[in-house]
């Protein structure tokens, strides 16, 4: 594997979709390609600021109560 | 109410607003009731409603900008291809290390709702979600290599953004290590 493969498929290391077969070559090159591992590192990186910092928002109450009473038979049920 | 905060997290992600994404939850649930006859059992009942709410918001968002059906969105597509490895590699030798450590939240926000809605959909699903490529495929009626070519595109953009952002704040400049992080001390004087 050379250094332009690695950037191609390098999300598919990260999101663990990486098959058995291409993780073997993409780990050996790795090991020997400080600049790659660097950029690996920097998109796990990245990618976890964003699940850390993006604020999730909640379903607001009156939301459920509203999908609640929308179902026919749970008309008036509550 | 199975997912409903979940699937209310991604409605307003793609929505951009609390009471559009109301709408589009309320509607993607009285769907999934309508036609839960139409859900196979053992399949993936979370990616379904997802499906659901995925149809809801494209309807939503054609009937808004008017947009006809596929063929503008791969046009879109195409001509935010050139622009992403454009603004990246300009980027790419920055010190983007200490930058990015550096964003505030809104900023992660506000790069994730500037992207282009496919990007968008697909970012949302995997990165907030954590869905596999495999159920964002379901989810997104596409190939699983659209999904990963969303993706590659669409968190190169977000970086690229995130950057911009930081920058703009004022945290990077050449050679200066960044200081600011909380809140607090890097507030606008204007806000």
């Amino acid at each position: 594997m050379n250094c332009r493969k690695v950037r191609e498929v390098l999300f598919l290391y990260t999101d663990n979709e990486m098959e058995e077969e291409l993780l073997i070559s993409f780990k050996e090159h790795m090991e020997h390609c400080p600049p790659c591992a660097q950029q690996i590192t920097r998109t796990q990186r990245l990618l976890l600021l964003v699940r850390k910092r993006c604020h999730r928002v909640q379903a607001p109450a009156s939301l459920r109560e509203r999908i609640l009473t929308s179902f026919p038979h749970r008309r008036g049920s509550r | 109410m199975p997912f409903v905060d979940s699937l209310y997290n991604t409605a307003y992600r793609m929505a951009r607003n609390a009471e559009d994404a109301e709408d589009l939850v309320q509607e993607a649930y009285f769907k999934a009731y309508k036609y839960y006859d139409k859900f196979q059992e053992g399949t993936n009942f979370r990616a379904w409603l997802f499906k659901i709410l995925k149809n809801t918001f494209i309807n939503s968002y054609r009937k808004k900008q008017s947009i006809p059906p596929q063929s503008d969105f791969a046009d879109i597509e195409e001509s935010f291809e050139s622009q992403v490895s454009d603004q990246v590699s300009r980027r790419i030798k920055s010190p983007e290390q200490e930058l990015l450590e550096n964003v505030l939240d809104e900023d992660v926000q506000r790069a994730i709702d500037d992207l282009p809605v496919d990007y968008r959909m697909a970012v949302v699903l995997a990165d907030l979600e954590g869905f596999s490529y495999k159920e964002i495929a379901e989810i997104l009626d596409v190939p699983v290599g659209t999904v990963m070519s969303r993706l590659y595109r669409g968190r190169k953009l977000m970086e690229a953004a995130m950057l911009e952002y930081a920058q703009e704040h004022g945290y990077l400049r050449s050679g200066e290590p960044t200081k600011m992080r909380s809140r607090r001390d890097t507030q606008t004087p204007d806000a």
